[in-house]
């Protein structure tokens, strides 16, 4: 074994989880399994990676194959370091206060509008969760109502 | 928190392999061979990205076995410096929090990068922050958190001998030391469930 370049690139989250689920099982394997530590090992990264508060749990994907593209290009003016454009990709920060983990010194850059202006791009390029339960039973109360009344006209 | 690593390597297939596609025999071999070991100074292994090169399979005397150079690239987990990740808290000790992720558990959070106001608590085993007077914040186990990485600590596991102690050995190869210090850090649902009038509550569901 030798090591020809120990860091070549960094990679998100979302290119990992898409590696493990849909490139390494290509066309080619034909559905047969690898090696029993692989297998194990891509489980748990799997897990890991679709586990709430993930941004990768969320169902279906908030995240597509030019996300990343469009989010260095919104948040160019603001200067970020690769880091901090990997962070915000991978945690997706909710709030000003994630945010302020994620970006070194936040408050000597960024003054409060522009900080929110970041929450703000980010949760309109990689989505957000979907709203308190709240609202969330009162349509599926909706949902459950409007069911019977199809199935009973089909 | 993952990086591409390229590596030069010579892989040898079986003959009980030949009947898979060659590219999927490669693959498997460097898969048993990386995945789920770290190499020091570089990181944990996860999973083969791509093959860059490959040299025609030779068969040496003696043995069946085909032999083929070959340079790819390998997906490894390595988090840097500074980076903030999600973590499960796995236990908890009077000198800190040991913290896991599902396929990683050697991460530990010493009781100095505790937020101000943290204290032991011996009867429960667990760690509690005195945020202000009234509200007291419970570290409970397998609760998500976040942290950031703040040091790594590497232990080669070559063998050194019949000497060796063996305290030497029951040193984890690869260590992260984080901290949960700063605002925004620690369990999840602290800020998530106050502060994101949209974006938190998803996380109780």
């Amino acid at each position: 074994m030798k090591i020809l370049e120990s860091q070549s690139a960094v990679l998100t989250n979302y290119e990992v989880i898409h590696h493990v689920t849909q490139v390494s099982m290509g066309s080619k394997r034909m559905g047969k399994k690898g090696p029993a530590n692989y297998e194990t090992l891509r489980k748990e990264v799997i897990q890991y990676l679709t586990t709430s508060p993930s941004p990768l749990s969320q169902k279906p994907l908030p995240y597509t194959q030019d996300s990343i593209r469009e989010l260095v290009r919104r948040l160019h003016p603001y200067d970020l370091a690769k880091g901090e454009l990997i962070m915000i990709f991978n945690l997706r920060p909710a709030n000003v206060v994630a945010l302020n983990t994620i970006l070194e010194e936040m408050s000597d850059r960024f003054n409060e509008d522009q900080q929110s202006e970041i929450v703000a791009i980010i949760a309109d390029v990689l989505g957000h969760f979907p709203p308190p339960q709240g609202t969330d039973s009162a349509k599926s109360g909706e949902g459950n109502g409007d069911v019977p009344a199809e199935n009973g006209a089909s | 928190m993952f990086i591409l690593t390229k590596v030069a390597d010579l892989v040898q297939i079986a003959p009980d392999d030949f009947k898979k596609k060659s590219i999927v025999a490669i693959e498997d071999y460097i898969n048993a061979k990386y995945a789920n070991k770290v190499i020091q100074k570089i990181g944990l292994c996860i999973s083969l990205y791509d093959l860059l090169w490959a040299s025609e399979g030779l068969i040496g005397h003696g043995t069946g076995l085909v032999n083929v150079n070959v340079e790819f690239r390998i997906i490894v987990f390595r988090p840097f410096k500074g980076e903030v990740m999600f973590g499960r808290i796995r236990s908890s000790t009077p000198s800190g929090i040991n913290v896991r992720t599902d396929f990683f558990d050697d991460i530990f959070v010493p009781f100095d990068e505790l937020p101000e106001g943290a204290e032991y608590n011996h009867q429960e085993q667990l760690w509690i922050w005195n945020c202000d007077e009234e509200t007291r914040l419970y570290y409970d186990n397998h609760e998500m958190v976040r942290f950031q990485v703040i040091d790594e600590e590497w232990h080669d596991q070559t063998p050194a001998g019949p000497n060796q102690n063996e305290e030497d050995a029951l040193q984890a190869p690869y260590r992260i030391k984080g901290s949960m210090a700063m605002d925004g850090l620690g369990v999840c649902l602290w800020w998530d469930g106050d502060e994101g009038e949209e974006g938190g509550e998803g996380e109780e569901g």
